[in-house]
């Protein structure tokens, strides 16, 4: 049983909740750019909108889980209650706080400048204070979850850290160094725009800072869902974890490696120099690292449940795999969106290749697709795994949940897809509505309608998943085995000391920060090219 | 069952690290601006980092001359105090033969009551240093120091402006969503009602034939005072139908 399971449920709650209403707008999104529906008079009213589903799904949605699991493992990796409950039920309540507000600003249409935030736009401060309020909550996440380890490092002196903690810990020291472009970007440069105090904005140093956030949150997303890889899912389908210590190295790998890459973001942006591109685009390829590490362990421990229930042969031995447990079926799906995602990801980070899908429907759909589909995926297997221990009810809906979760990967794969089709025939992303009557675009037509459809399915799946969770609390209370994480086959009694603590890996990032980051910006603090901003609301 | 893994991964992880940075850094800086060619090892150097030379860009900013260099600064985006707009008051006694006495015009020159004042300051600016040619309006501007410009274009923000009842929903096509196949972006997009730009001017109850003349004037090249081309763009592919459309929207009140 958690003890602070009230703190945790609150957490996936809202999560879930906030993450229903931005698939709503998703949805609507994809409709209103359809042949199945008129033009959108007020364009406005679409970037809203997107504004909206961006901001929730990227920042909210994500963070909240990410905080909400992170309780859980302190509790359930370290089997000490969790110190600070009161500063989690106080960054909770920030996070909720700047939620809303950045979200009333939203609705307004007070900021539709898009959770990129792309200066020179500039929208209601209040949005922006609501997203430095969301970052607030859940850096005050960040410390609790290090001194909960370090408490309890001081009763275990030279134990290794169980694996979920050390990963979890990773995952929050890789969020606190990334957070701080944004940062940077909001408190120095946006806001005193927004305020009134500024009256220019460097549109390409703004850029570069959230380079330094964008792609490296995109692994502050992932990590939630790769510590279910690891520990929840080779126990959940009856296996043993391969190997701890390679676990460990992806998670210290993915601190090092995920952080000096976001560059590549900016290949069309002539404020940076090709060196840098290029550098940025290699630190990228080493992503592939700690993924493919991951891969293999996993697929390891896949084989091994699956040799524990009998399974026989080079190949025989997928047949003896549970494959309607929710964690294999989650896990399946999570591998092959992320093997297809993955695979565009590598042209996305190629310098020449990026040109001909940069700024297309290629790439929403590159991140619908691993974000949304590996990753939210496994969110759901978190929520279903821990579900029973933080409800004290049982979850015996197996079938529901294997319906759920088909629909959630065919609604991502149908609606994904035939965007990069798109995209590589040349449609631009960011449009509120295309002329389909126009013979030159007719023939893409389909590919907005299968985003419909797909879409409709994703939704579908949506409050089905939610309806799942809500009914567990009106099942009767029933009796729990003590929850546990994936133990590995081979016991680590003792791991490299590199590999038992951060101090390294964080010393690696923030080097490779400054020899990537560094000269980029100075070069552009010394060009001093401020623009007039663009309000996007009554100043 | 326990097992010793390799206790040397911490110098094994910082070794990779300098080998891929470095090999990184080298192939960056060094190998690949070299296979590009052009230049001293030391400017391919600087060209990979991101040093462009300032003396390209004034260059180039000097060979096309007759465009608008005007920056806007941040007192021409706020609300003018007391005294400017009192200044700006006495010096408009001078425009109010074409503007008319309360901004609005009764002779098809633009109606000025409630104009942004950075619109204002800007055309101003223009006038006087060519960029935009009038041969009334050149004359007036010659000797307006920037000063009485930001003066002249508070006065005229802090006229009311006429009020205009057009719901978004009945304005024409190109007003609202514009024509993306043609590179047409919506007129609302940046001319209010919808969403408002810096630098674009509010158009709603000017002069049909002021409106219709500046448009004839961006497509043909006349007027060149718009930053970036914009309205060049815009108005070079709009035909004669959409614009004595668009312009009777924007001047009906």
């Amino acid at each position: 049983m958690i003890k602070s399971r009230y703190l945790v449920l609150a957490h996936f709650w809202t999560a879930f909740i906030l993450f229903l209403a931005a698939l709503l707008l998703g949805e609507w999104q994809m409709l209103l750019r359809s042949p199945l529906h008129a033009w959108v008079d007020i364009p406005e009213h679409y970037y809203r909108s997107v504004t909206g589903h961006g901001t929730v799904m990227a920042y909210v949605f994500p963070m909240l889980i990410a905080m909400g699991f992170g309780y859980a493992i302190v509790e359930l990796s370290l089997k000490q209650p969790l110190i600070g409950l009161k500063w989690a039920w106080g960054a909770f309540a920030v996070a909720v706080a700047g939620a809303l507000m950045a979200a009333a600003a939203v609705a307004s249409g007070a900021a539709t400048v898009l959770y990129t935030f792309y200066p020179p736009l500039i929208g209601s401060p209040f949005y922006y204070i609501g997203i430095v309020l969301v970052v607030v909550g859940s850096w005050i996440w960040v410390s609790l979850m290090a001194v909960n380890l370090r408490a309890w490092r001081r009763h275990h002196p030279g134990e290794p850290v169980p694996l979920a903690m050390y990963a979890n810990v990773a995952g929050a020291y890789l969020w606190a160094w990334t957070a701080v472009g944004a940062a940077l970007e909001i408190l120095l440069q946006i806001l005193p725009v927004a305020l009134g105090f500024k009256s220019t904005i460097d549109a390409g140093l703004a850029r570069v800072l959230f380079s330094w956030t964008l792609h490296a949150i995109v692994y502050f997303w992932l990590m939630p869902a790769y510590i279910a890889f690891y520990v929840i899912v080779p126990r959940a389908i009856g296996g043993r974890l391969y190997s701890d210590v390679m676990a460990r190295l992806a998670f210290a790998l993915f601190l090092v490696f995920a952080m000096p890459i976001g560059v590549h973001h900016l290949f069309a942006d002539p404020e940076v120099g090709s060196g840098f591109k290029f550098v940025h685009a290699v630190f990228t390829a080493m992503v592939v690292i700690p993924t493919l590490l991951t891969v293999f362990t996993i697929c390891a421990s896949v084989e091994i449940a699956a040799r524990l229930r009998g399974g026989r042969g080079v190949l025989g031995w997928l047949t003896a795999l549970p494959w309607r447990n929710p964690a294999m079926l989650g896990l399946t799906f999570s591998f092959v969106m992320l093997g297809l995602g993955g695979a565009g990801g590598l042209i996305n980070m190629s310098y020449q290749m990026d040109s001909t899908i940069h700024n297309t429907q290629w790439v929403t759909g590159h991140f619908h697709l691993i974000f949304g589909g590996a990753v939210v995926i496994m969110y759901f297997i978190i929520a279903y795994d821990l579900w029973p221990n933080l409800t004290l009810k049982p979850l015996a809906q197996c079938r529901l949940i294997g319906l759920q979760l088909w629909l959630w990967f065919i609604g991502i794969v149908v609606m994904t897809l035939p965007w990069h089709l798109a995209g590589l025939l040349g449609m631009p992303r960011r449009m509120a509505y295309f002329d389909f009557s126009n013979p030159a675009l007719a023939s893409q037509a389909w590919t907005v309608n299968a985003a419909v459809l797909g879409g409709a399915l994703l939704l579908a799946s949506g409050v089905l998943f939610v309806v799942i969770l809500a009914r567990a609390h009106f099942n009767p209370r029933s009796a729990l085995a003590p929850y546990r994480f994936s133990a590995a086959v081979h016991a680590a009694a003792r791991v490299p000391k590199a590999l038992n603590g951060y101090a390294l890996w964080v010393c690696l990032m923030i080097a490779l920060t400054l020899t990537n980051y560094a000269i980029p910006i100075a070069l552009l603090l010394r060009a001093n090219t401020g623009v007039p901003p663009v309000f996007y609301f009554n100043r | 069952m326990t097992h010793a893994p390799p206790a040397k991964v911490g110098l094994l992880g910082v070794l990779t690290v300098i080998l891929v940075a470095g090999g990184a850094f080298l192939l960056g800086f060094y190998g690949l601006p070299r296979a590009a060619g052009g230049g001293s090892v030391w400017q391919r150097l600087c060209r990979a980092a991101g040093i462009v030379s300032a003396s390209a860009d004034s260059e180039r900013a000097a060979a096309l001359p007759g465009l608008t260099t005007v920056v806007i600064p941040h007192d021409a985006m706020t609300t003018g105090t007391a005294d400017q707009i009192g200044h700006g008051a006495t010096l408009a006694l001078r425009c109010t033969g074409c503007h008319g006495a309360q901004g609005e015009s009764g002779a098809d020159a633009p109606n000025l009551a409630g104009q942004y004042p950075e619109v204002i300051y800007k055309q101003l600016l223009d006038y006087q240093r060519g960029a935009r040619v009038g041969a009334v309006m050149g004359a007036m501007a010659a000797t307006l120091s920037a000063e009485d410009m930001l003066n002249l274009a508070h006065y005229y923000a802090y006229l009311p402006r006429l009020e205009h009842d057009h719901p978004l929903s009945s304005a024409p096509v190109l007003v609202r969503v514009g024509d993306p196949m043609r590179g047409i972006a919506p007129c609302a997009s940046c001319h209010g009602s919808n969403d408002g730009k810096v630098g674009a001017p509010a158009l709603d109850g000017e002069p049909k034939v002021y409106l219709e003349h500046q448009l004839t004037a961006f497509a043909d090249g006349a007027r060149h005072n718009d930053a970036n081309a914009i309205m060049r763009g815009e108005a070079r592919q709009m035909t004669a139908a959409e614009i004595a459309l668009v312009t009777a929207h924007y001047a009906s009140r």
